[in-house]
């Protein structure tokens, strides 16, 4: 999916909430949006979710879409369950394969015993189960989370967690605002901060590095996924990445000609966040 | 589509909102149509009080959701989707009160034109009553469209809006749901029922192209 160009405003005459963004979330990317408040992070979401249309340039190639809102109000007359199970099928899924993912998605989030409760008699914090669910029931191929993290209990928000990484794995996007800086830190393809209306490049917080021992009979390729710090061992190579671009450095060794032999992957000791 | 429809069908059902349309419409047919008096005249009347009730149906069925369940449904389905299977159940609705207000009228009314003179075939007679009916929910339905989100938000706009639109689609001479109507009120002199298919044809372009608009408009806020 890419954005060109894209600006929002609210009316004819109104200010620009965003202006001249361009951005492309190809697929298995996991992307965090920063922002102050009122910057235009949740403007750039429903864009991307496809909620609302922008005033100026183009939205090309979405998949389909998820949208988790920051508030969702459950004042709708339907079971969780019922709730669910309508998503999944709007997504495309078959009759049984919605019930089947509806239950599934409230099991893992530790809600299925409220499966027949109606929305509106849920607790606050089940309500964001059930709005988290239902962004995930249909697998979809780009994943907007506005805050969905908040309001859900510790047990919850890992799950939450493994989902996101487990959509991203499946080739999925996922793009997400969260008040936790240290939220998926280090498995983010990239961020993207917004500051006056506009879309910018920012640092990632330095997250969990890997390091991969592999020995070749060949010399290493030039370009390497995430770029390596690259130390010669006796007969084989070490190399430290960071743990996101890990999977593609690992198909980058294999498939290489001739190939090479993965000696050990290992977690690299972080030396400026001791303890996660 | 069909999921949506389901969706939005459920919402509809279940929330009770289509209460008040459907016991308005009940009062305003049990006010203006009387027992005994000549069948087609009672089915012209029928079909113009369905009007205001198909536009209430609409702005029943495209406020159903809170905003974030709109959302959610409209990243899933895409917009215009989620906003017309809101429309199609609430004109579905209104053909189905239709059909109900032309049954109830054929029970209770008499048989023969104005004067009570001429007998009128029943069937026909009831097929003209619902042609009409239908005309009519499907201008209550394009009123409902132009009146309620995307194009006005606001309750204090929309319901206004509404009611004036009503007027507008109903009292002209030149407008379908009055072409329809008044066949009906001429085929009760006449005692020859014909069913009134150029209205429905025109009220159908209307509710079709109000949708659209509304369709087009659905992802801007």
């Amino acid at each position: 999916m890419e954005l060109r160009d894209v600006g929002r405003r609210y009316g004819v005459r109104g200010r620009w909430v965003l202006r001249d963004v361009g951005l492309r979330v190809p697929g298995g990317t996991l992307l965090r949006i920063e922002g102050g408040n009122g910057s235009g992070k949740s403007t750039l979401l429903r864009l991307l979710a496809g909620v609302d249309a922008p005033s100026a340039g183009r939205i090309t190639g979405r998949p389909r879409t998820a949208y988790v809102p920051e508030r969702f109000p459950a004042a709708l007359p339907l079971t969780a369950l019922g709730y669910l199970t309508r998503l999944g099928r709007i997504h495309g899924l078959g009759r049984r394969a919605a019930d089947r993912a509806a239950r599934d998605w409230l099991e893992r989030f530790g809600a299925g015993r409220y499966a027949r409760t109606p929305l509106r008699e849920l607790s606050k914090g089940t309500t964001q189960k059930v709005a988290v669910a239902q962004g995930l029931v249909g697998a979809p191929g780009l994943l907007v989370l506005d805050e969905a993290w908040t309001g859900l209990d510790g047990e919850s928000r890992r799950v939450l967690d493994r989902a996101v990484l487990d959509r991203v794995a499946d080739g999925g996007a996922v793009v997400f605002v969260d008040h936790d800086p240290r939220r998926l830190a280090g498995v983010c393809q990239a961020v993207h901060r917004v500051e006056g209306g506009r879309l910018v490049p920012a640092p990632a917080a330095p997250g969990p590095r890997v390091r991969v021992e592999a020995e070749g009979a060949g010399p290493l390729p030039d370009a390497l996924p995430g770029d390596p710090d690259r130390e010669p061992l006796p007969g084989a190579v070490r190399l430290t990445v960071a743990a996101a671009d890990s999977d593609a450095l690992l198909r980058a060794l294999l498939t290489a000609a001739p190939p090479w032999h993965i000696r050990s992957v290992t977690a690299a000791p972080a030396p400026e966040e001791p303890h996660r | 589509m069909t999921a949506l429809l389901r969706y939005q069908a459920a919402l509809l059902l279940r929330s009770h909102r289509w209460l008040p349309p459907l016991m308005l419409y009940a009062v305003l047919l049990t006010i203006g149509v009387r027992p005994g008096e000549p069948v087609l005249d009672s089915f012209g009347l029928a079909a113009g009080l369905l009007l205001p009730v198909a536009a209430w149906l609409v702005r029943v069925c495209v406020t159903n959701e809170p905003d974030a369940a709109w959302d959610c449904a409209a990243a899933a389905a895409g917009p215009w989707r989620v906003h017309l299977a809101g429309i199609l159940t609430a004109l579905a609705a209104s053909l189905a009160l239709a059909a109900a207000g032309t049954a109830v009228v054929a029970l209770i009314s008499d048989p023969h034109g104005a004067g009570g003179r001429v007998a009128v075939p029943l069937g026909p007679a009831a097929g003209a009553g619902f042609v009409a009916a239908a005309s009519c929910a499907l201008l209550g339905t394009a009123v409902g469209a132009l009146c309620n989100r995307p194009l006005l938000r606001s309750t204090a706009r929309s319901v206004p809006a509404t009611v004036l639109a009503v007027f507008l689609v109903l009292l002209p001479g030149g407008s379908p749901a009055n072409a329809a109507v008044t066949e009906l009120v001429s085929a009760s002199r006449s005692g020859e029922v014909s069913w009134p298919l150029l209205p429905l044809a025109v009220a159908a372009v209307f509710a079709a192209g109000a949708a659209a608009v509304a369709c087009a408009l659905s992802s801007r806020r």
